[in-house]
């Protein structure tokens, strides 16, 4: 039929990039609500976003950089961890008040969730232990050794499990959520960065930003079930509710790769914002939600699932001149131009420090 | 190395940055990402790979392998 008035779009569409503040790093929904809720590290707040009208509902202060953010539903509270003060700051989903703030281990920068437990656990970067909170009453309840560069947890509810992946210590420590004894340690890939639990298909996945891939953990054996081959420095993942895809976010590419877990292949991936910190699907539209670090921006991919535009093999600034810049010296506040580096071969490595 | 899209007091978190992780090479600050947006790039850390005429080789490349296949590549140019 002329037109195509009957034509399906069989492709994914980014529908927006919200601006919600400096350093968007982790995203949570809150499907009833509509609302999403974004760590902001860079602003010290955490921003409550109107889904339906793609716009900022409040923003609430809460410790220095906030790194990862959860969902309490049955208190409906919110909680992050905030690396550079020691603590979790808890606050009111509805209204964005500030209801406690709690110390835990050193620069928490993960955090893991067990509702029937009513537990909350941080991931202690620098102290290597995993804390735990209870979730109603905003206190420490206990600590967990694990080990250096401990950040993303993930809970198995229905083992009663948490996994910590210990970012320095090429690890995931394995403890008892319920208990708080440490059980086993996996030996995984360098820096793995966030962890994902798929009841579905019974494992976890984990992210190894050092060498661009995901590790498939049986979560019954602890057996490493092979690895995935992503684009750069994976460091965000979540898995859709069938277990079918995995969305993993990819900070050195500004992309999501999208894992046809049945295959076991990466399916394809999505242009999103600069840095990408992680994601979070959206129960009711199916959307793919992504905070994005470096851009400042959420944002929303509708059928995620489905491929999209293909993108170029090569990047487009390979064989081409590298244009000209003027910029400061960090020690010495001096410019410094491109010509100093004229006929020399060098490589120019892009870094933030988060 | 160029710092990039460090929100707040680049140049304290690029010190920091660097001091912790024992860089002692040239450092440069691009605050507003404006130069990694002319280069398109979109994530950090990725690797610009530049040869003796100016002209880029290789983009990305930051898993150890990549890192060694692009510098003898550029290393073999002449």
């Amino acid at each position: 039929m002329p037109g195509g008035v009957c034509g399906v779009d069989l492709a994914h569409r980014v529908l927006a990039h919200i601006s919600v503040g400096r350093g968007p790093e982790a995203v949570v929904v809150d499907a009833a609500a509509r609302r999403a809720f974004v760590a902001c590290s860079r602003s010290n707040t955490v921003v409550a976003v109107d889904l339906d009208r793609r716009r900022t509902a409040w923003r609430s202060p809460v410790g220095r950089e906030p790194i990862p953010v959860i969902f309490d539903l049955p208190t409906r509270r919110l909680f992050t961890a905030d690396a550079r003060t020691d603590t979790v700051t808890v606050v009111d989903a509805d209204s964005g008040t500030r209801l406690a703030q709690v110390p835990v281990g050193v620069y928490p920068a993960g955090l893991g969730h067990h509702p029937g437990l009513r537990r909350v656990f941080s991931g202690d970067t620098a102290a290597g232990t995993v804390t735990a909170l209870d979730a109603d009453h905003m206190r420490v309840i206990g600590i967990v050794p694990a080990e250096l560069g401990a950040g993303s947890i993930a809970v198995d509810i229905s083992r009663d499990r948490g996994y910590c992946a210990n970012f320095m210590s090429a690890s995931v420590t394995v403890f008892d959520a319920a208990t708080l004894r440490p059980l086993d340690r996996i030996a995984v890939p360098e820096g793995p960065c966030k962890v994902v639990v798929d009841p579905v298909s019974d494992r976890l996945y984990v992210a190894g930003s050092l060498h661009g891939t995901i590790a498939r953990i049986s979560l019954r054996t602890g057996e490493n079930l092979g690895e995935l081959a992503v684009e750069r420095a994976p460091v965000g993942m979540c898995v859709s509710p069938d277990g079918r895809w995995l969305y993993v976010c990819n900070r050195g590419a500004g992309t999501v790769s999208v894992l046809d877990t049945l295959r076991g292949t990466e399916s394809h991936r999505i242009a999103v914002g600069n840095g990408p910190g992680d994601c979070a699907l959206d129960p009711v539209t199916g959307r793919l939600l992504v905070s994005n670090a470096g851009s400042g921006t959420l944002t929303i991919v509708d059928r995620p699932w489905l491929p999209g535009p293909s993108a170029r093999a090569l990047h487009p600034m390979v064989g081409r001149s590298l244009p000209e810049f003027a910029l400061p010296d960090l020690r010495t506040g001096r410019i410094r131009t491109t010509r100093e580096w004229a006929e020399k071969k060098y490589v120019i490595n892009f870094f933030a420090s988060w | 190395m160029i710092n990039v899209w460090e929100s707040v007091d680049a140049a304290t978190e690029a010190r920091n940055f660097a001091a912790v992780w024992g860089l002692d090479g040239t450092v440069l600050l691009d605050e507003t990402g404006e130069y990694a947006a002319q280069l398109g790039i979109h994530g950090v850390p990725t690797n610009v790979f530049v040869d003796a005429n100016g002209v880029v080789r290789t983009m990305g490349a930051t898993r150890p392998d990549e890192l060694n296949t692009a510098v003898d590549a550029l290393l073999r140019q002449s």
